[in-house]
């Protein structure tokens, strides 16, 4: 076999390999938490999902209920337009995390509970938004 | 006045690069050299103008002229100076106008470089880079405009302010840092595509981009590297990566760009890998458009779909083109790429080389898949699947190691083929102290990948040490030179070569960094004065909490004193929980802001973060982190820049 061949066939085998790898990881990933199905809260309920999903939504106004024994964890609606889901989280909350913020959670569906172990507020680097809802726009007054 | 002004500017330079381009089609079509320096001309005629229309928008951000849209979104009069000209690019429209800021700056250095040089390859160079800015200039202008006044049925007294995120000097220097080289490789990209149309197959103009190439992948490097500092020290989870789609933009890109600027020796040296060396350029300057448009758009952070923002079909539509006329291009051209040397042997630097690069894509491609992978797997089976940090890690921890053992290989190996013998000699000390690495660090109990890493670590440390102690050895034998002039006068004959291996120290270094993220730990719990909690081997007391105002926010300033187990003094950490805007009287425009402290060894890092407050009852919520072998990450990272300002350094002759 000249070394040219050879080449190609180790080539060819390098990207046997790594397909292979690359959809074995992706069909078996070995931590339960590495994917998440992005559903709807609808989606949810409805079909009662139970494996691990991912949900965004709004914080209901006024429904974030904090433990008082160990402060961390925490209680509040999720909001998708109309629908509403009770979402349990009981870690370090993000400064951003509020009533009406916009939320990911990352859990599992469990008895009519979500049971969150990840959540996201809407991110630094995309703080965009429309300058009709910022509040904050005719501050010098109160500011100064 | 002067916002139109801006838009005036932003205006001409896109009728300029019109004009460019028609010109030096001209040019290229009957040759007169009067063409040729007009379109040179139009071509720095686009670029002032676009330096215009940033000066423009940054004295309008100094000024806070609140007329414009983007100055009130941006900044408020409260704003440091610094932070309303780091405005600049904290939004999309300005950050598209900085880009093509960047690359103007670019354009005008390669045109005044290169005005008696590459005299047949620039007239194309300089069509390429005026078509991407045209790109650039058909957003600012037309699509999402920074100089867009603010509506006019409200009148603004004071800006939204910038967010306190934002206000970090880390964050003003890393935009800049990774646009430098995300645009820096435009000029390769450009010089490329100019040498598929002139059929220019010399190694020259490989040469004149070997060092573009270099430079853009530094920016591109310190960017990244700046990006997950400021994680670490601002946003408070206690990590610099989580393979979010913004960072994965900015590290495919320089994944293909590290396989590129090690391909480019091969055909500098060897002249070989034409097709391929062009085929990793067009992918890196294809994904340097991509990685902005992740960024930019809106794609991946909105999780319902692509129509948030207008920018995404344009963009696309853009990325699409460049493929399409660069790999077309590339099949009509197939005959003059096909290189006339073949690889001789498996154990030559050639197929170190080759080896390298088809990692770097394959990691690439993987990062690619991971990033995509809610995008794809919607298509395929309709359900959105998203995935996390550990699906990433375990694709691309074999992948990384594998890299990781190829730099200590590559290096020991010869041009064309390297004999049994050699081989034996080369690699005898490394693999041994690899070895020794390994079951030391069995015995004391480790397994698995960690061991892999750390021993993979040892050996190429030990084959960039061998590389080094041979030259000086053979130097002073010739030549009688002391141990360190024998040093400086090896690196600088031969700065790639030596400063090449520095990076690789580097990124050993990094690696270790990275192996210690197994060991991390973390606690969450509430203290009240006077009491304490223990994590990892640590005690940590709250000594007491204060209170106070500052120009800008309120702040709670914890005062924890943490001991190790003997009860020895470690350090004091004042986390501090704060709230901007504080005096805002809707409660919902206040923002909480945790400021982290962090604790700082080779070791280890502690890392505190003050996350809530009960100021009735004075109660502190914390959370710590012990993060083992952090601090070898930034480390290395230094490292990496001395190293490639070792292999970028001029010489004399030059």
């Amino acid at each position: 076999m000249n070394s040219n061949k050879k080449f190609i066939l180790m080539i060819t085998g390098i990207i046997t390999v790594v397909i292979f790898w690359i959809s074995w990881v992706s069909l078996n990933p070995a931590d339960e938490k590495a994917m998440a199905t992005f559903v709807s809260v609808d989606e949810l309920l409805e079909d009662n999902i139970t494996h691990r999903t991912k949900l965004g939504g709004l914080v209901k106004d006024g429904s974030i209920v904090i433990s008082e024994t160990n402060h961390l964890d925490c209680v509040f609606i999720l909001k998708e337009g109309d629908l509403e889901l009770e979402v349990k989280y009981g870690r370090t909350r993000p400064d951003l995390f509020k009533d009406g913020a916009e939320v990911i959670v990352t859990g599992l569906y469990e008895n009519g509970v979500f049971h969150a172990d990840e959540l996201q507020t809407k991110c630094a680097s995309r703080y965009e938004g429309d300058l009709r809802n910022e509040k904050s726009y005719n501050l010098s007054e109160i500011d100064s | 006045m002067t916002p139109i002004a801006g838009s005036v500017a932003l205006n001409l330079a896109f009728g300029f690069s019109i004009l460019t381009v028609l010109t030096l089609f001209l040019y290229n079509k009957n040759g007169d050299e009067r063409l040729f320096l007009t379109g040179q001309r139009l071509a720095l005629g686009i670029s002032f103008f676009v330096f215009l229309a940033t000066f423009i928008l940054a004295y309008q951000l100094v000024q806070s002229n609140f007329d414009i849209d983007y100055v009130a979104r941006y900044t408020s009069l409260e704003t440091p100076v610094v932070y309303k000209i780091s405005a600049l690019w904290a939004g999309q429209s300005g950050s598209l106008l900085f880009w093509l800021f960047i690359l103007s700056i670019y354009t005008t250095i390669v045109i005044l470089q290169n005005q008696q040089k590459h005299n047949s390859l620039m007239p194309w160079v300089i069509i390429t880079l005026a078509i991407v800015q045209m790109f650039f200039l058909v957003l600012t202008n037309y699509v999402t405009n920074p100089f867009k006044p603010t509506d006019a049925d409200f009148i603004v007294s004071n800006g939204n302010g910038l967010n306190p995120l934002l206000q970090n000097v880390t964050m003003a220097i890393h935009p800049p840092t990774l646009y430098l080289g995300y645009v820096g490789f435009s000029v390769p990209f450009g010089f490329a595509i100019s040498a598929m149309i002139n059929r220019d197959t010399s190694p020259l103009w490989i040469q004149s981009i070997r060092r573009w190439s270099l430079v853009a992948w530094l920016f591109l490097s310190i960017g990244i590297i700046l990006g997950g500092w400021w994680a670490y020290r601002e946003l408070g989870w206690g990590g610099y990566w989580a393979w979010d789609p913004v960072e994965n933009a900015s590290f495919m890109p320089w994944l293909t760009a590290t396989a590129f600027v090690h391909s480019i020796i091969i055909q500098e040296k060897k002249d070989m890998l034409r097709v391929w060396n062009m085929v990793l350029i067009i992918i890196t300057f294809t994904l340097c458009i991509f990685g902005t448009f992740l960024t930019r758009s809106g794609v991946m952070s909105s999780v319902h779909s692509f129509t948030g923002s207008s920018l995404g079909p344009i963009f696309l539509t853009f990325v699409f083109s460049i493929m399409i006329v660069s790999f077309g291009m590339m099949y009509f051209r197939r005959n003059d790429l096909r290189s006339t040397k073949k690889m001789e042997s498996f154990t030559s630097r050639e197929s170190g080389f080759l080896f390298n690069n088809m990692i770097f894509v394959v990691m690439c491609f993987a990062v690619f898949w991971g990033t995509l992978f809610p995008v794809f797997s919607e298509a395929i089976r309709g359900t959105k699947i998203t995935v996390g940090p550990p699906f990433f890690n375990q694709i691309n921890i074999p992948i990384g190691l594998i890299l990781l053992a190829l730099t200590g290989i590559g290096p020991l190996l010869a041009w064309r083929k390297t004999g049994k013998k050699i081989l034996i000699r080369n690699f005898t000390f490394p693999i041994i102290t690899g070895l020794i690495v390994a079951i030391l660090l069995l015995i004391i109990g480790l397994r698995g990948a960690v061991v892999i890493s750390f021993s993979l670590g040892a050996f190429v440390t030990a084959t960039i040490t061998t590389e080094f102690t041979r030259g000086i050895q053979a130097r002073r034998k010739k030549f009688n030179e002391s141990i360190i002039t024998a040093l400086i006068k090896m690196v600088s004959k031969n700065r790639s070569r030596y400063g090449g291996y520095v990076v690789h120290l580097g990124i050993v270094f990094m690696f270790v960094g990275f192996t210690g993220h197994a060991f991390d730990q973390e606690k969450e719990f509430s203290l009240k004065v006077g009491e304490s909690n223990h994590v990892a081997g640590y005690n940590f007391k709250l000594i007491q909490m204060s209170e106070t105002e500052r120009p800008n926010h309120y702040a709670w300033i914890s005062d924890l004193r943490v001991t190790n187990d003997e009860g020895k003094f470690v350090t004091n950490l004042h986390p501090e929980k704060r709230i901007y805007f504080h005096r805002n009287p809707d409660p919902n425009r206040r923002q909480p802001h945790s400021e982290l402290d962090i604790y700082t060894t080779m070791n280890r890092d502690i890392y505190s973060i003050f996350s809530g407050v009960d100021s009735e009852n004075s109660v502190a919520f914390i959370k710590i982190m012990v993060n083992p072998l952090v601090q070898w990450v930034w480390l290395g990272g230094y490292i990496l820049v001395f190293g490639t300002i070792v292999a970028l350094w001029p010489r004399k002759d030059q």
